[in-house]
Order: structure tokens, then sequence, then C-alpha cells
């Protein structure tokens, strides 16, 4: 099998596989019962398995690197493909955007663990200081669209006042610093009454240019959710964000923050700077965290100090790890198996966090390097083995 | 422009009760070649430390190129124009050759954040240009390493990992290259390969300073122009190869008193 | 000034049971260079198996408190004893070698795991359980201030297993090959000393350690619940790094010093006594922003 792959062009085989992945998400979302739904899960691990064993990920992998533009178009034209079948029911449309909206947190993290090694426990907390910024932005009066980058500068600013310990300080205990803050920004809300309390406080919909975000948008004869507002402009964030982070790590600054992270010593004496890098990382980070809570208090129409819990950062962690760490098409996969899997299986709702926290331990025992492990680093494609950068 | 280079004056480090550094004091002039030698645990490789800014003298001066350098961090010291390897190999083993080799670059590449993120056309030609050199460089070592260039460094055998941390100090093109046993696992022939191979790119940077570390003798009277022994922290002998070898506290430091 | 006194028997319960929880989290630092961040949950586990225990001696007619307090403390000894060696051979020395977030995030994990697994499998797990009063309740008058039995019993049994533990590390030999392989692996090994048994133990003893203070949690607020793990397990981490990890005697006083500060905000903000934490909270926050290593540095372990 693998003999007659490595004839057909790896963007064809990518293609395919897309188009394959399209129509399972497409039937997967639609199932309702829970035997349904684990068959499914069965066969895409099955059909996973055998794929990787027939050469079909490496072709797909090569595919990413020759030609990155056009496989990032495809999927970008299946997810819209996807909102278009859903458009108009709410709860599968929210499932996505929210995947989208963690899908960019989770590469906001990636920037500060999966690169530079900086630990951050509290992504949840920063993700709560967007969401709770857009409920205040929106009640001041203020345009709503001024939510999402207040939002991020927000976020960047409190992270600041993090940011002297966590970066004067090594792995564990830079760990330790973003906990407690994780920790005492959901105590800090629950007794905080201007910012609600432990009931919360409740978030308008967003208006871009007059258009706002909370009504249907009907076209002819139809209604569609007003839930598709939030997917296409968590789409379009998730995009910004994702050739954001490609850019970066395909630069000069992406090779610093690597070396930052795989040996300081030496980065040091290679005129790096250590702490400027990882004060980077950290504030870009938080920054791109912020921008989608903003996107994401808007979208729920409340926030609530329990939806920031230290658990919430840890799944935030996960996600990056589960993916592959600094593999940013790996990290939206994991979000997306991680928002929609619990959610589809309602049985085992309760058991969630025990099951997750189990699959976790497998993968850091069994295949630490996550789904999609990220690869060496190509500057520019299209790539040819040892001729060009 | 005087002909000095480096000079240290009276260095002196401790760690703890252990006095690592006492009074030591050396100098390298431009275009030379210094060998640093003396038994296990003598201090050279602190005295590297303490030069490259990773440990703070307790006492005493360091000048580089008419500046002081002493106490300056390490990036500042890279600035200057010192570049180093290590004693026990600092590469990143999960990144590329080319990865590990542009870390040395670092000084001489626009790292600027807009020139990174948005001109992208721009950062394609250094990217483009950065390669030819890396390869020339790299290829001058070892062909291998050629074909190999965007492979993990991880994947490839010790000894080729030790050139691809000479590369990432050359490439630096720096006034002052420091090298920390260089030959360690390697055999005398590909010692005496490497030690050409640096000379000759040496050549064309045009008047490069080395100081080196290294067990090897027959190294360092070929290469060296002077040498500098050290023995328990201390500087005990300095001059030339024969002279250095056949003093009688350099013998007893390395065979013991009879 | 009766207050004050209550304050100061708070605190020093406090601090004792975060010394205890501390010291785990500095013992496994010192010998595998690992935070181990299920200890919390692991404390948890073992005040519930000493409930369990408790429970278990009531029914088959044990009602004498003296027996029950035996069963509870060394049921929950051994079985956290146990589960932490378990943890060690199965999860920590696997990922010995992979990057420390791995190790971080699977002890996370393994914390939130135990957290579940007790909130839903134990029966009624999430809910409170009211933990036995084993101890004695006579109370002796100083003036306006109250001193009672139990309180005191728990404090110097508390500084007396932190004495204890000073002497096995100090005294013994086993406390010397613990010390040896905290240094130096390599040479631990060379030396003859069983590296994989000595991390054992030293996994079982924190793990032990900490089921004492679950167990002094129990009996001086008269309840435990499936989520005490959490915050004590950060707390207790947080003192350990303030007094600089791998020190033993820097996890005491960080201990120590996280319930006093948590007095202070109590004290200081009467009308929020919720905001206690965060006050604590960030003054780690802040303790680490100036001393990054903690109070008593940390030994430096990179080769250049």
């Amino acid at each position: 099998m693998t003999q007659v792959l490595s004839r057909v062009p790896a963007f064809a085989v990518a293609a395919v596989t897309i188009l394959l992945g399209l129509a399972f998400a497409i039937v997967f979302m639609e199932q309702e019962s829970d035997v349904a739904v684990i068959s499914l899960v069965a066969l895409a691990a099955v059909a996973a398995w055998l794929g990787t064993r027939a050469g079909v990920a490496d072709r797909v992998s090569a595919a990413a690197v020759e030609r990155p533009g056009s496989i990032a178009l495809l999927v970008a034209a299946a997810m819209l493909v996807l909102i278009g079948v859903f458009v108009e029911d709410h709860f599968p449309l929210l499932m996505l955007a929210t995947v989208m909206i963690y899908g960019t947190v989770a590469l906001g993290l990636n920037i500060q663990f999966g690169y530079t090694g900086v630990v951050n426990f509290a992504g949840a907390a920063f993700f709560g200081i967007g969401a709770y910024t857009s409920a205040k932005v929106v009640d001041s009066g203020l345009p709503a669209i001024l939510a999402l980058p207040l939002g991020a500068i927000f976020a960047a600013l409190i992270g600041l006042l993090l940011v002297i310990p966590v970066v004067r300080t090594r792995g564990h205990y830079a760990a330790v610093v973003t906990i407690a803050f994780s920790v005492l920004f959901k105590t800090f809300l629950e007794v905080n009454d201007t910012l609600g309390g432990p009931q919360g406080l409740s978030v308008g919909s967003m208006k871009l240019f007059g258009w706002d975000f909370g009504d249907s948008p009907t076209f002819g004869d139809f209604e569609a959710s007003f839930y598709l507002n939030y997917a296409l402009a968590a789409l379009v964030m998730l995009a910004l964000v994702f050739v954001l982070v490609r850019r970066l790590e395909r630069s000069w600054l992406g090779l610093s923050l690597d070396a930052v992270r795989l040996d300081e010593t030496g980065a040091a004496c290679y005129g790096i700077g250590i702490r400027r890098s990882k004060i980077f990382a950290f504030v870009l980070g938080n920054a791109i965290i912020g921008l989608a809570g903003a996107l994401y208090g808007s979208m729920q129409g409340y926030v609530a100090p329990t939806s920031f819990t230290f658990s919430d950062s840890l799944i935030l962690v996960a996600i990056v790890l589960l993916g592959g760490m600094g593999s940013p098409w790996g990290t939206i996969l994991a979000a997306a198996i991680v928002v929609i899997l619990p959610e589809k299986l309602q049985a085992i709702q309760e058991y969630r966090f025990l099951l997750f926290s189990a699959v976790v331990i497998a993968i850091l025992l069994f295949r630490p390097a996550g789904l999609l492990p990220r690869g060496v680093r190509h500057y520019f494609p299209p790539l040819r083995k040892g001729a060009e950068p | 422009m005087s002909d000095t280079l480096l000079s240290l004056d009276g260095i002196a480090k401790s760690f703890g009760g252990v006095r690592a550094l006492n009074d030591v004091s050396f100098g390298v002039d431009r275009g030379q070649i210094l060998g640093l030698i003396g038994p296990n645990g003598s201090g050279k490789t602190t005295s590297f430390n303490v030069l490259t800014g990773l440990y703070r003298p307790d006492g005493g001066r360091i000048t580089f190129d008419g500046a002081e350098i002493t106490g300056a961090s390490p990036q500042a010291v890279y600035r200057a124009g010192i570049a180093r390897t290590f004693q026990r190999s600092r590469l990143c083993l999960e990144l590329s050759i080319f990865d590990n080799i542009m870390v040395g670059n670092h000084g001489r590449l626009n790292q600027g954040l807009i020139h990174n993120l948005f001109r992208r056309k721009a950062l394609k030609a250094e990217v483009d240009a950065a390669y030819a050199e890396a390869m020339a460089l790299a290829t001058l070592f070892s062909p291998n390493l050629g074909d190999a260039m965007f492979e993990p460094v991880g994947a490839l055998p010790m000894i080729e990992r030790r050139r691809i941390e000479i590369c990432r100090a050359l490439i630096a093109q720096p006034k002052l290259l420091l090298l920390d046993e260089p030959s360690a696992g390697m055999t005398h022939d590909e010692t005496h390969q490497l030690m050409s191979d640096i000379l000759s790119v040496r050549e064309r940077i045009g008047g490069l300073s080395i100081i080196i570390i290294e067990h090897e003798m027959g190294v360092i009277e070929r290469v060296c122009d002077r040498c500098v022994v050290l023995n328990y922290g201390e500087k005990i002998a300095e001059g030339s190869y024969q002279e250095v070898a056949s003093d009688r506290l350099v013998q007893e430091a390395y065979l013991g008193s009879a | 000034m009766d207050l004050l006194g209550q304050y100061l028997i708070n605190g020093l319960m406090l601090g004792t049971i975060y010394a205890l929880v501390a010291v785990g989290f500095t013992l496994f630092f010192g010998v595998l260079d690992v935070i181990k961040f299920s200890h919390g949950d692991v404390l948890m586990v073992g005040a519930f198996t000493g409930f369990t225990a408790a429970s278990a001696a009531a029914a088959i007619g044990l009602s004498h408190p003296l027996a029950q307090l035996a069963a509870t403390v060394v049921f929950a000894l051994a079985g956290t004893a146990v589960l932490g060696a378990v943890i060690a051979k199965w999860l920590i020395l696997p990922l010995k070698t992979a990057p420390r977030l791995n190790i971080l995030l699977a002890t996370l994990m393994l914390g939130t795991a135990l957290r579940e697994a007790v909130r839903l499998f134990y029966p009624d797990g999430s809910n409170p359980k009211a933990f036995p009063a084993l101890l004695p309740t006579t109370a002796w008058q100083f003036g306006n201030f109250t001193l009672r039995a139990d309180s005191a019993i728990l404090v110097v049994t508390g500084i007396a297993v932190i004495v204890g533990l000073h002497l096995v590390i100090n005294r013994t030999r086993l406390g010397l090959a613990i010390r040896a392989v905290a240094q130096d692996e390599e040479t631990a090994r060379t030396m003859g000393i069983n590296y994989t048994l000595i991390v054992l133990v030293t996994f079982a003893l924190g793990s032990g350690i900490a089921a004492v203070a679950g167990v002094m949690d129990g009996l001086y607020y008269n309840e435990i619940n499936f989520g005490m793990g959490l915050l004590l397990g950060l707390i207790g981490f947080s003192s350990a790094i303030i007094g600089g990890l791998g020190n033993l005697y820097g996890a005491i006083l960080g201990g120590f010093l996280f319930a006093a500060l948590q007095m202070i905000g109590a004290v200081a903000m009467p009308f929020a006594s919720a905001y206690k934490d965060v006050f604590a909270f960030a003054v780690v926050i802040a303790l680490m922003a100036w001393k990054p290593t903690g109070l008593i540095p940390e030994r430096s372990s990179d080769r250049v």
C-alpha cells in the first residue's frame, strides 16, 4: 500500500484525507445516540491506525510541508462547508464555534510553551479576562466590536503583572506562579461583586458595523441560526491567528524561541535575550487567549467564575500536549476532539474529567509526541530534501 | 589598534568553599591561537564560563578589543565578537542542522518583528543567503552534512554534532573563537582533519583568534602559537609548547611528582 | 486576646498541616527532580482511607475512639504509602527521561483522576463526610484563652512527625541513602545503593506523611471532602517553593509562613475572609518575583 501511495502526489492524498474527514465530521455531528457515536469514534481510531500503517499520515505530513498554503485553504474550505451544512442548527454551530475558539486559545498557549517553554497553567484565567472584558465593554455602551482588541489588551496587561516571576524562574517555579494566579483569579471573581460574584455577568452580543451578532441572518426563505455569525467570526479569527503563529514559527524569531526552550545557556551565549523572548511569548500568547475569550463571552451571552477554573486551564494545556507541542494542526485537531467528544457522549458526561485524565496520562506514557507531532522547521516551501529551506 | 585582543587580569572565582580560579592572568593577541591546557578540574572550562559571562568573576578584569567586558552578560560578550563551543555538546537536538547553525548566526540576521512576520519576501531572500553560507561552511567539515541539512541533529553521530557546533560558532564570524575540547571522542585522523578545516576557515575569515582547550597535545603542538597551563585554578606556566612541555611544574601537574 | 490566641492556634495547626504536605513535595523533588502534583489528592485518598477504616472499625464493634484512631492512622498511612510507591513505579519513573512538562501534566492529570474517582465511586462521594471526633475534647483555660486538647495533640503530633522525619533523614542509613540519591543518582548507584528501592521508599514516606496531614485535617475540621486535596496540594507546593525546593527545613518554614499569611489576611480583612486565599497567593507570587528560587535558594544543578 505504501508503495502505491508513494506514487500518488502527496497533495492528492492529503486532499482526499481532508474530504474524508469532512464527510466523517458531518456524519458524526448528526449522530445523537451514544452507540452511534462510540461506533464512529472506534471507526475513526481504526482508520487512523490503519492509515498511519499504510503511510497515509506520512504523505499528508509531506503535503503539509510542501504546500502548506493550499492545505490550509482546503481545510478552511472544508470548515465552511461544515458550517454550511449545519447553518440552521444552533447546537452544532455553537460547538463548531467553540472548537475554533478553543483552537485559537490553544495556539496562543502553543506560542508560550510549545515554542518558548514558558509554562502557563492560567490559560483559562486569561480566557476569562477576555470574556469579562467583553461583558464590561458591551455593558458600558462602547462599540461592542472593541471588546475583542480590549480583551486581548487586558489579558496581555494583566499577564505583565505575572511576567516578572514567570520569567525569572525556571520550569516548575513558573508553573506555581501561574497555578497560584489561576486559583487566585477564580476566587477573586467569586468574591467581587462588581464583576458579578459567583453568578457572573450577562454579556450583550457582538456588533460589527451595525450588524448585531444576536440576529439570525436570513437568506431569502430560510433563517440561519444566529450562531452562524459567531462561527464565521471564529473561523476568521482562527485563520488569522493560525497564519500569525505559522509565520512566527517559520522565522528567525521562532528559532530564537525554540532555542530558549531547548537550551537557555547555549541560546544566551549566542546573543538571544532569554527574558525578552519569554516576555514576548507570554504577552503575545495571552493577548491571543484574551482575544478568543472576548468572542467566547459574547457568544455564550454570560460569563461566570465556574467557567474559568484551574481544571479548565489544565484542559487547555492538555489540548496542546494531545495535539503535539508546537504543532498548529495537531492543536486544532485536539481542540476538536476535546470539545466535541464529551458533548456527544452524554452518557459519559459525568465521567468525562476522569476519562480525559486517563487518556492524557496514557498519551504521556505511550505517545508523548502527540497526535500530529511537530516536524523540522522549513522556512519557506516548496521543499526538496537537501536542496532548499 | 593594539595587538592585544583579549586580556584577563587577576581573575578569581570561587564556588562555595572551592577556589576554581585564583589570580589567573593571560592574554591573546590578534590572529593568535592560544592553547589552554592543564589536568582535569584545573579551571579551564571555568575560565571560558567566566569569559563568556556565564559566571561572574569574584575579582579581576577582562578586556576585549579595547573594551572592558568584566561581568558582561553572555549576550553582550557574543555581540562583542566572542563565540564558543561547549565541553558537553550543547545543541538543540530536535532542531535541524540548519536551525542549529543559524542560532550561531543570531547577531547577523535581522531579528525585527515586522521583518520576520510581514516582510516575507525579504525574509526569504535572507534565508536563502544564510542557507548558502551554512551549506558552504558545513560541507567544508563534512560532505554528509550537506544532505542532512534538514534532519534533526539528534539523529546524527557525535562527531558530526561536534562539527556542527563548530560551524555554529564560526558562522557568527567572531573575532575570538573559544573551543572547549573540540576533539573529544574523535580519532587521531578525525582530529587532524578537524583542525585543518578550522585553520582553513580561519584563513578565509582573516585573522580569527582562537583559544583552544585540549587534552591531545598533538593538536596543541601543531596549531598553537602559545600555551597557558592551569593547575588547581592557578596559572603555572606560559610560553610556547616546547617551553611549557619541558617545564618541571607542568610535568609534575600532569604526571605527579617523582 | 482570646481571638488572637484562637488565630495563633489556628495558624499553628494549619502551618503544621501545610508543612507536612510541603515536606512531601520537597522530598520528591530532591530525590527525583520531579513535582508530583497529585500529592494533594493522594493525601485526600489517605484521609478517605482513614475514614473508611474508622467506619469499618466502628461497624465491627470497635467503638473505642483510641481503637478507631489507631485503625484510621494505620490504614491511612499504609494506604497512601502503597499508593505513593505505585505512582512512583508506574508513572514517575517511566517518565523520568521525558521533558519536565510531561511529568507535571501526568501528575496533574493523575490528581484529577483520583479526585474524580473518589467523587464518582466512593459511596456518596460528592458530599463531604463527617469525620468522627476521635480525640479528647477537654479544654483548658488560660485566662481568657481556651486551649482544646485535640488542637494541642494535633500540633504536637505534627511536630513530632516532622522531628521524626528529620531524624530519619539525618541519622539513619536510609536517610543517608535518600540524601545520596538526591545529590547524585549515578554516584549513589555506583556506591551500591538500590536506586529504585530508595525512590519507592521516599515516595512511600512522603505520601505517608501527607496521609497524616490528611487525617489531621479531617480530625481538626471534622470533615473531609473529595476536593480537599487540590487546595491543600497547591498550598503545600507553594510552601515548598517559598522555602526553596529540595530543602527540608525550607518546606517546613514555608508551610508555617503560608499559614501566617492566611491568618494575616483573615485578620486584616475580616469583612471578606474569602480574600485571605487571594492575599496569600498574591504574596506567594510576589515572593517568587523577588526570590525566584525560594527564600532558601535551590542548589544550582546545571553544569556547563
